[in-house]
């Protein structure tokens, strides 16, 4: 578990850095679906298989697909010199740079917090992962559920209008 | 693994892509550094979620890939017809406020 957790982690973090630092965006794009696989071996180590599942469909298909498929489509292979001047990325990563510190500052000062919930992974394994969440996606969290069919049936429309001619 | 482990990788990859989206000009580039953030913040709630023996991070995450999906078809609609209009997806040459 502990060697599995470090591999993911180099792996995730590695690709990380090569998606915002290569080039080219096909490679950029390539380097994320390896980003997407490590974070779905993160959920299964946190006993959360569906998740998992639905990240590698999800995100490392059909959002990949998107945009490898916009990539082909506007011909962008070829562009170069896609950073811009130095201080903009001097500023952007001192910025960035304080708030990882604070976060990590802020980690540190929590104190422990005790589970509040009765979902054990004992439990979650015995009722099953997917089960589980279809039980409270159905009942508990109705309402976001179609909400969210709706937000989707929009962003077909929207992104149909902004690509028409 | 403790729970901080996750939270500090969370941390991390979000901070990457925080970065990207503030060096890099390519919008499909800063495209996909948003993505890393979203990635960034499900691992944080998946983490959490497990840790305080609860589902509602799990759930709160599928409704973040929905989200996600969204956002990348109305994005990448946007970044064909700024093409269009353009010639370039150079976020620079976005200045006129106007479509």
């Amino acid at each position: 578990m502990e060697a599995l957790f470090y591999i993911f982690s180099i792996i995730a973090i590695f690709s990380a850095l090569m998606v915002i630092s290569v080039k080219n965006p096909l490679t950029s794009a390539l380097y994320i679906i390896l980003c997407f696989f490590a974070i779905a071996g993160f959920y299964i180590l946190l006993n959360m298989q569906f998740l998992a599942a639905m990240q590698i469909l999800v995100y490392a298909g059909a959002i990949a697909v998107i945009i490898v498929l916009v990539i082909m489509l506007l011909n962008l292979a070829k562009t170069k010199g896609a950073i811009k001047d130095f201080h903009q990325i001097v500023i952007g990563i001192i910025a960035v740079g304080l708030l990882f510190l604070e976060v990590i500052l802020y980690l540190n000062a929590t104190g422990e917090k005790k589970p509040t919930g009765i979902y054990t992974n004992a439990i979650i394994n015995k009722i099953g992962n997917t089960q589980i969440i279809g039980e409270f996606l159905f009942t508990k969290y109705v309402f976001p559920f179609e909400v969210a069919s709706v937000l989707l049936l929009v962003a077909v429309i929207g992104a149909y209008i902004f690509a028409k001619k | 693994m403790n729970v901080n482990d996750y939270l500090i990788v969370a941390t991390i990859i979000f901070c990457i892509g925080a970065v990207g989206v503030l060096i890099r000009k390519n919008l499909v580039t800063i495209f996909l550094s948003l993505e890393l953030m979203f990635n960034a913040a499900n691992l944080g709630f998946v983490a959490v979620s497990e840790y305080l023996n609860l589902i509602s991070g799990d759930i709160f995450v599928i409704f973040i890939m929905v989200v996600a999906a969204a956002e990348a078809a109305i994005l990448l609609g946007i970044a064909i017809a700024f093409y269009r209009e353009k010639g370039t997806i150079n976020i620079d040459d976005a200045n006129e406020l106007k479509f």
